[in-house]
């Protein structure tokens, strides 16, 4: 009985190791750069596109893309593979995990990795608000990929059958138009709440109209950064949201439902999200849409918005010729002709003047104008400390809170001010919980 | 426990033949070949060690080994990348405890452990009772009962979250148009309503399995002589069968508190996400949420550690305080 066990076992472990030694051998004659990506869907076949489009233009690496759930899914699964040495060679991080990747320890600046491997990469190229926000010291920490920033998409035929052209560049009147759908009974719905409101509504709400979101220019200045969004116009937007809400203007999506399909099925007249939506919106929307760039509050400066996305970083503890692949794949990434197919195909900016000027030039634009507004958007307004982006470390956790105590303004449990001051409140913890691990970096 | 029953069982069993619970049939046949002896006793211990080894390295792997590092984490506050560590003594916990969304959590989970597994014994109860007196189509009945367990949690936590979606889902518009203004967005209630029927429906499968056998063990004799006596079918569940089938109702309760505590995680992440504002996020989800999303290691590993604390707390006093009660001799 044990013997045929052991048989069989045996036998298992070889046939194991031949189908090994098999793959093994196909994939000799190419180096394996790993590259660990959280965007799916649509962005997902663009991501293979890309990928298979560089494996095909060389014959000394391949780039093996395997999405690993969204951005905080993909960061845990990174943090794990890291503590027992299996880390890929490239990994996408969203904005908001910029500072726990910056100082993890785990990455190579990515301007010292191309000049080691001799490649040239203008990084003044970069448009402002993308190079403002991956540029530490001067130096770029890793190269700027998929930037968007979000925008207000309308359905244009509930626009017209409620007797408006375009949506109003301010919330006050934003606001007339939405309960004006919902009266004229043009739309059950006027506005989808999207997922990343904090993103969007709250973040990006706050850098237009110039209000500071943290001390020490929104943690630009240092680790000893501290919320203060509790005292500026952001209370205002949240009560104005939760009037909507209350009014039945803002719906939230909830589970089981993407808040952009909402959008696209024609079910919502609006709803302000990521330019990245381009792809989806163009490919499911079966009415006349649009998009505007994101409205203000009336009577103030207005100011450039801030970018969400993500960038590839490359991770440590690789060998010189993953590094060499992984080089080599960067600068495939940042040509101005990669930049341009990338964001045609996506709605993502373009993040290299090269690529931008070149899709003007070609009058991509004319053809194409909401594919214009997030860069207009991000480059509204001379940048000042409250616009330029924002740097707190353990990010998530601060906007994970942030999120919850929203969301209790929702369910009625607490008015905006009290919401926004234990959000606040909390979030200052995980700041100096932050600056005591990383004291000194 | 087993071994002295199953004889006891032996014993007298033949006479009588009563149908048997299912581990008690097990622990009887384990016995047979080693007449006279201990039912856990082998001549040759290699054998012994063999058999028992595969069952010592899953507990090594999946309860030693991530048990010493919860432990060795829940004292440190980490970068997520392990780069630096700082001790910090017991500030994880003291955080916790003075941390008034952790108390809330607490309550929540205590609530919906509790609710969730009297929901779950009451409905599966009922329907393994109804399965007794099904005459035509008994096969259909069970098998229609046992399918939600075949279903994975996400799965079905995706369907009961578009289902009662308040913007797209059906069932929701149906409650909408019956006058309930039903949000889990909004109203925490319902969101906490609707992750209880949808961890009971998961779940209900699993205790009626074990009712149904424990119902159909109770002995043939004992029912008719009931029967006799005059006692209705609803009297004899309730005189007869249900304290007879005590002991599985007693397994059931405890296995009911471990999967509320700990496995309607997957039900919770696609049903609410811990929303809104908390109202469903369970100690164990929050483990998730802090450990794997935010990364805080730190808090996620002391969170583990009050929550096996507890764990081992609970079954102990089910174990002091009502298995007491239970008679398994039949």
């Amino acid at each position: 009985m044990a013997s045929t066990y052991v048989k069989s076992i045996t036998g298992l472990l070889a046939a194991g190791a031949l189908l090994m030694g098999a793959t093994g051998a196909t994939a000799a004659d190419r180096v394996k750069i790993e590259w660990w990506y959280a965007i799916s869907g649509k962005l997902g076949d663009t991501v293979q596109k890309l990928i298979s489009d560089f494996n095909k233009s060389q014959d000394k690496y391949e780039v093996v893309g395997t999405f690993k759930g969204n951005y905080e899914e993909t960061m845990a699964a990174m943090v794990a593979a890291y503590r027992v040495n299996q880390q890929p060679a490239i990994l996408q991080s969203a904005e908001r995990g910029f500072m726990t990747m910056l100082n993890s320890g785990a990455v190579i600046p990515v301007d010292q990795l191309m000049a080691k491997q001799g490649y040239k990469i203008d990084w003044s190229d970069f448009v402002k608000p993308v190079a403002g926000f991956y540029i530490v010291n001067g130096k770029p920490a890793a190269l700027p990929f998929n930037s968007s920033t979000p925008i207000l998409w309308y359905n244009a035929d509930a626009f017209n059958a409620a007797g408006f052209d375009a949506p109003s560049d301010t919330w006050q009147g934003l606001e007339k138009q939405l309960y004006a759908l919902k009266e004229k009974k043009v739309t059950d719905c006027p506005m989808a709440l999207p997922g990343d409101f904090q993103w969007s509504l709250i973040e990006n709400y706050s850098a237009i109209n110039n209000y500071p979101f943290a001390t020490k220019a929104n943690g630009y200045g240092g680790l000893d950064t501290e919320f203060v969004y509790n005292k500026t116009g952001v209370v205002g937007q949240v009560a104005r949201l939760k009037k909507w809400v209350d009014d039945g203007v803002l719906k939230i999506a909830g589970q089981g439902v993407a808040p952009i399909s909402l959008f696209t099925s024609g079910t919502c007249a609006t709803i302000i999200n990521s330019t990245a939506s381009h792809s989806g919106v163009e490919a499911d929307a079966k009415f006349k849409w649009s998009a505007a760039v994101m409205p203000h509050e009336e009577g103030v400066d207005v100011k450039n918005g801030t970018i969400g996305g993500a960038s590839l970083w490359a991770v440590k503890g690789k060998s010189e010729e993953v590094q060499a692949g992984v080089a080599a794949f960067f600068n495939f990434v940042a040509q101005p002709a990669t930049q341009e197919w990338w964001s045609k195909a996506t709605g993502y900016v373009p993040v290299t003047n090269a690529a931008y000027q070149k899709m003007k030039t070609d009058g991509y634009f004319k053809d194409h104008p909401t594919r214009e507004i997030a860069i207009e958007q991000l480059s509204r307004g001379e940048p000042t400390d409250n616009s330029r982006g924002f740097r707190f470390g353990n990010h998530n956790q601060s906007t994970a809170i942030l999120i919850e105590e929203i969301q209790a303004v929702w369910t009625g449990k607490k008015t905006p001010q009290e919401a926004l001051d234990s959000s606040v409140k909390r979030g200052n913890e995980i700041l100096r919980q932050y600056e005591k691990l990383h004291a000194g970096k | 426990m087993p071994a002295s029953d199953a004889i006891m069982i032996r014993n007298e069993g033949a006479a009588t033949r009563p149908r048997l619970p299912l581990r008690r049939s097990l622990s009887s046949l384990v016995g047979t070949s080693e007449a006279g002896l201990k039912a856990s006793h082998f001549r040759r211990p290699w054998l012994a060690a063999g058999l028992l080894a595969p069952q010592l390295l899953i507990l090594l792997f999946f309860f030693f080994i991530p048990t010493w590092k919860a432990l060795s984490l829940a004292f440190v506050q980490v970068d997520p990348f392990g780069g630096t560590m700082i001790f910090v003594g017991l500030e994880n916990f003291t955080t916790l405890f003075s941390s008034p969304e952790y108390r809330d959590s607490a309550i929540l989970t205590l609530w919906f452990t509790v609710v969730q597994c009297i929901a779950t014994l009451v409905i599966a109860g009922l329907l393994a009772f109804a399965t007794d007196n099904v005459m035509r189509g008994r096969a259909i009945y069970k098998g229609v009962i046992l399918l939600p367990y075949a279903i994975a949690p996400a799965i079905s936590g995706v369907l009961w979250a578009f289902l009662f979606n308040p913007t797209v889902g059906p069932l929701a518009q149906m409650l909408h148009e019956i006058g309930f203004a039903w949000d889990p967005n909004r109203r925490p209630f319902d969101a906490l309503l609707l992750v209880s029927v949808a961890a009971v429906w998961k779940h209900v499968c699993y205790d009626y399995i074990f009712l149904v056998a424990a119902f159909l063990a109770v002995p043939a004799s004992v029912m008719e002589a009931a029967a006799i006596d005059g006692a209705r079918p609803v009297r004899r569940f309730f005189t007869v069968t249900l304290p007879m089938a005590a002991p599985t109702i007693f397994f059931l309760i405890v296995m009911n508190f471990v999967y509320g505590l700990f496995e309607t995680f997957g039900i919770i992440d696609t049903v609410t996400h811990g929303g809104p504002a908390g109202s469903t996020n369970t100690l164990v989800y929050k483990v998730y949420q802090d450990g794997f999303r935010q990364l805080d290691l730190g808090s996620s590993a002391a969170q583990s550690v009050i929550l096996m604390a507890i764990a081992v707390l609970f079954t102990f006093l089910q174990f002091r305080a009502v298995e007491r009660k239970v008679n398994y001799q039949v």
